[in-house]
């Protein structure tokens, strides 16, 4: 067998192949050495093939990528995947966000169909029926998504490597290993199974590949479609409350006519919820199951549960995974506590992560957060934009380069401070490689406060959109 | 982390320097302490609203001399007040050492007799301030009006971009006879305490001096806001600052609270074909936006922001507003010191937003915007920018139409000033202007540092609303009587 730094320095995306955890083995100069190689052709590759990527190599003097500050240079910014002019959408200019998106892939967009098409929902169906782009989309600030150009290869890659992570991060208590893709767990979702969203296209394929079809899946929404176009408006209307504005949003017509339907999902969604939550507990109490779930909601079940006097509902085997914090909600200290009393098991699996990535981090028992050998991660001066020492532990602004990407950049500035350690000194639970501590803030909330929508937000802001819509419309 | 600054209580002629709490400073360049607030909640609003009484007991002459003898105290080089709020302000503010220090320096003009008595008169007339102002008689046989501007108890939370919001308060306070509680910001708490703090030193027990306390607490505190913003307690809440902070301030409005807002405004420019007569007069208008868009490093509300341009939206009229924009930029870069600089915290989300702009570059042309320098974005088309709100530290947008009446639509309730060229266009359009929400219309290039003449502010005279206006009227004693007679 290959080691594992020459098969990450040649195809990155083979890392889908080997142990998961085989990554936080590396020491210190193979896995750097490796990951440089892999930098070193994704650019070549791309670098001619992406025109934003190519001019920003020209300004900058750059040809090849030998050493990592050669890449400090060559990294977008968080900003790029929803750089198109909101004017695209709101004026019906599809053609205009094809070509957009185009200019940051390699993939053939020239069999894609936009005739016609006036909303995002409908854009996005159309790259997906015209290209091989499983395109995803954010949950978006100010109204604003941004669009990966995620493939759909790509796509069952981020969910058989998640498995992986599943599978080899932390082995259950008597050291098995549970490999989804094989051994599959009914899933339960309390989200949609159909939309762009990166938690939708995620959940619909782990349907089927973790639970062995939609059957043996339970959404909160089977039939619904998480709808971009509502997200946006969600998140446009936030933007314009926040400066009082909100009587002057203009609403695309095509929303207008959908606004019974969001209308009366909104207004059984308490209902749903209780039968969601009543499905899961007698079509797969007492079993095993994979669950994903943010805690606020978690937390709901739980209270809600022991309340009636439930407790460990599900089997031992259990997986659940979680993450994004209390999202603003007041929990309880013991919150956590309570959720695996209710649920019956402990084995949990937090991350961090963004929908630019195309594989997650996932947090140890000491709370700190390992990126895979296929990201690699760097600190900038939040000021200056110079990259900061690989060494130590520092604070500052997170870089990162996903490896994985094959048709689109995968360099990215995020918008978040971090501390970072790990380069030379393994975390207190054994793992090599730079990881992040818990304490991460966005430098916008630093600046402004807790402005976002992030996923919990999601679907509250939703409701005041359908709140407004029909408001507009009577 | 030490927090070298100590922001007093100053409390109706006391200094108060105990029970101290640590706050930090926005942008997180200062921390400071100032004391726990509510320690001395109930001694903070005037207990008995008729010792106002005293204040008019002073002659507005004594009030603009009183004043101006505090101005010749607001030296910056010689009041180490000053001093120290200058050097917290350096840490905070948006503005840049030398802008600041021209700022600093123009305190004492503010306070000069000539200035403070023309406030008076052009803002409410000195005649209602000093005494009871007989009203012209209406009808033939209606008893005999007369009114009065009388102070009042108000409580100002004053915004920190600046440092003349403090001193004007200070000023409208005196001359109204009111009594204020200022509430200072966090960036920058210890300007206002300089000046009052100098007028303590000047004269502790004076009536004006009594009736104005300067106090930090952090906005929202329940400990503090529920008590204070009562009726009972205070008359007048005189607000500025941002839309989140004035809403929660809302809950607490009832009859006989009266919210006075001076909220965030956003300003732009709207510049008429003519600008492109010849490329001297092209020119000379960069010249003049490039002021409006870069004085005091666009942290005002007068700034421009968006500048509408009717250069046209074919190709020639995309490139005669890129050429503006050049040009803009180029001029913006040479603004004198005192007026402008590149900015000392750029904001990162904003440069964020710049650099994605060249994803799109058929969409936008960017002059500048690398670093800290400031930026001018030509739109390709009629659009603005996505992140228009955001716009700062010097970076503005250059939106081309084809008609100006495009751009009059663009204008709303939040729109605060408009620089304008050329003066017939100003003249053409200010009515439809003023229907549409703009407050104030102004040559370009005056729009940030025309020296505001006394009068309205965002569209309403604050200090009309300030004092009470208090009517007298007078009848004839037998028919007042004979009314009960039938």
């Amino acid at each position: 067998m290959t080691d594992l730094p020459s098969l990450l320095a040649r195809d990155p995306q083979a890392f889908v192949t080997r142990d998961y955890a085989e990554g936080f083995a590396l020491d210190e100069k193979e896995r750097d050495q490796a990951q440089l190689e892999a930098a070193r052709q994704r650019f070549a590759t791309l670098a001619p093939r992406i025109a934003p990527l190519g001019r920003m190599a020209a300004e900058n003097g750059i040809t090849e990528v030998t050493r990592w500050e050669d890449l400090v240079p060559l990294l977008f910014p968080h900003t790029v995947y929803k750089s198109y002019p909101l004017s695209f959408i709101e004026q019906g200019r599809f053609d205009r966000m094809t070509k957009w998106l185009g200019s940051l892939t390699t993939t053939d967009l020239s069999g894609v169909q936009t005739e016609g098409i006036d909303t995002i929902d409908d854009w996005l169906r159309a790259l997906e029926a015209g290209s091989d782009l499983a395109p995803i989309h954010t949950f978006g600030t100010s109204g604003k998504l941004s669009i990966m150009p995620r493939t759909k290869a790509q796509l069952d890659l981020t969910v058989r490597i998640n498995a992986n992570c599943i599978r080899d991060f932390q082995p259950q208590a008597n050291g098995q290993k549970r490999d989804l893709l094989v051994d599959h767990l009914p899933l339960i979702s309390p989200s949609y199974r159909l939309g762009a969203s990166s938690i939708a296209r995620g959940m619909n394929r782990q349907a089927e590949l973790y639970a062995g079809g939609q059957d043996n899946a339970l959404f909160l929404y089977p039939d619904a479609y998480f709808s971009a176009d509502l997200l946006s408006l969600a998140g446009r209307l936030r933007a314009a409350e926040a400066r009082g504005e909100a009587g002057r949003l203009t609403l695309p017509a095509s929303l207008i006519a959908r606004r019974d339907e969001f209308a009366a999902r909104e207004a059984a969604r308490a209902t749903d919820m209780d039968r969601f939550f009543e499905t899961a507990l007698h079509r797969y109490g007492g079993q095993d199951v994979f669950l994903f779930a943010v805690w606020p909601i978690l937390f709901e079940w739980a209270e809600e549960g022991l309340k009636r006097g439930l407790k460990g509902v599900f089997g031992p085997g259990s997986i659940l995974t979680s993450g994004g914090g209390s999202k603003g909600k007041v929990l309880p200290p013991d919150y956590k506590q309570q959720i695996f009393e209710f649920l019956g098991f402990e084995r949990c699996l937090e991350f961090f992560g963004m929908t630019e990535l195309m594989a997650n981090a996932p947090r140890c028992d000491h709370g700190n957060f390992h990126f895979p050998p296929v990201v690699v991660p760097f600190l900038l001066d939040p000021d200056s934009g110079e990259m900061l020492p690989r060494n130590g532990r520092r604070t500052g602004r997170l870089a990162l380069l996903d490896l994985l990407p094959d048709s689109y950049w995968g360099g990215l500035v995020s918008g978040d401070r971090v501390t970072m350690a790990g380069f030379d000194a393994p975390c207190a639970c054994g793992r090599h490689g730079p990881y992040l501590e818990p304490d991460i803030a966005r430098f916008s909330d630093l600046k402004n406060g807790d402005d976002k929508i992030n996923c919990a937000g999601a679907p509250e802001a939703h409701d005041k959109a359908i709140d407004f819509l029909l408001e507009k419309t009577q | 982390m030490s927090a070298p600054f100590r922001v007093p209580l100053l409390l109706r002629g006391e200094v108060i320097e105990q029970d101290w709490i640590e706050h930090g400073g926005r942008r997180g360049g200062a921390q400071f302490t100032a004391p726990d607030l509510a320690a001395h909640l109930p001694r903070l609003p005037l207990a008995n609203p008729s010792s106002l009484g005293e204040l008019y007991s002073l002659t507005l002459d004594e009030i603009i001399a009183f004043l101006e003898q505090l101005g010749d105290r607001l030296v910056l080089a010689e009041n180490p007040y000053l001093q120290e709020a200058f050097e917290l302000s350096r840490l905070t503010s948006g503005l840049s050492d030398p802008i600041l220090r021209y700022h600093y320096e123009m305190i004492p003009a503010y306070f000069r007799a000539r200035s403070v008595r023309d406030i008076a008169e052009r803002t409410i007339g000195i005649d209602y301030l000093e005494g009871w102002v007989r009203q012209p008689d209406a009808d033939r046989g209606a008893p005999p009006v007369s009114i009065r501007a009388v102070g009042a108890r108000g409580v100002h939370i004053i915004a920190g971009n600046v440092p003349v919001v403090g001193v004007t308060t200070v000023i409208r306070n005196a001359i109204t006879r009111s009594d204020a509680i200022i509430k200072t910001p966090s960036n920058d708490p210890l300007t206002t305490a300089a000046l009052v703090r100098t007028m303590i030193d000047m004269a502790p027990d004076h009536p004006l001096t009594r009736h104005v306390s300067v106090a930090y607490w952090k906005g929202g505190d329940e400990r503090i806001e529920p008590a204070l913003y009562d009726p009972r307690r205070i008359e007048k809440i005189v607000a500025w600052g941002g839309f989140a902070g004035i809403k929660h301030l809302t809950r607490y409005l009832q009859p006989g609270l009266d919210l006075i807002t001076l909220d965030p405004k956003h300003s732009g420019s709207l510049i008429g074909k003519e600008a492109f007569a010849d490329e001297a007069t092209l020119q000379h208008v960069a010249q003049r936006l490039a002021v409006d868009i870069g004085a005091m490093n666009q942290e005002g509300c007068v700034n421009a922001r968006v500048i509408h341009v009717e250069s046209g939206t074919d190709a020639e009229g995309i490139k005669r507003a890129e050429r503006l924009g050049e040009l803009t930029f180029a001029a913006l870069q040479t603004l004198p010191q005192h007026l402008s600089t590149p900015h000392k915290a750029f904001d990162r989300e904003l440069k964020d937003e710049i650099d994605a702009l060249a994803f799109v570059d058929d969409e936008y042309t960017v002059f500048g915007g690398r670093s800290n320098e400031g930026a001018i974005i030509v739109s390709r088309s009629a659009n603005p920018v996505d992140f228009a709100r955001q716009l700062a530290c010097r970076v503005a947008n250059i939106v081309p139409v084809d008609d100006v009446s495009e751009a009059v639509r663009s204008v709303n309730s939040y729109t605060q000033t408009i620089g304008i060229f050329p003066e017939s266009l100003k003249t053409r359009l200010r009515d439809q202007l003023a229907w549409h929400g703009a407050q104030r219309l102004v040559s370009l290039g005056g729009a940030a540092t025309h020296n505001q003449a006394p009068g309205p502010q965002d569209g309403i005279e604050p200090l009309r609303r300030m004092v009470k206006w208090i009517v007298d009227e007078s009848g004839d004693e037998a028919a007042l009587a004979a009314q009960a007679l039938g």
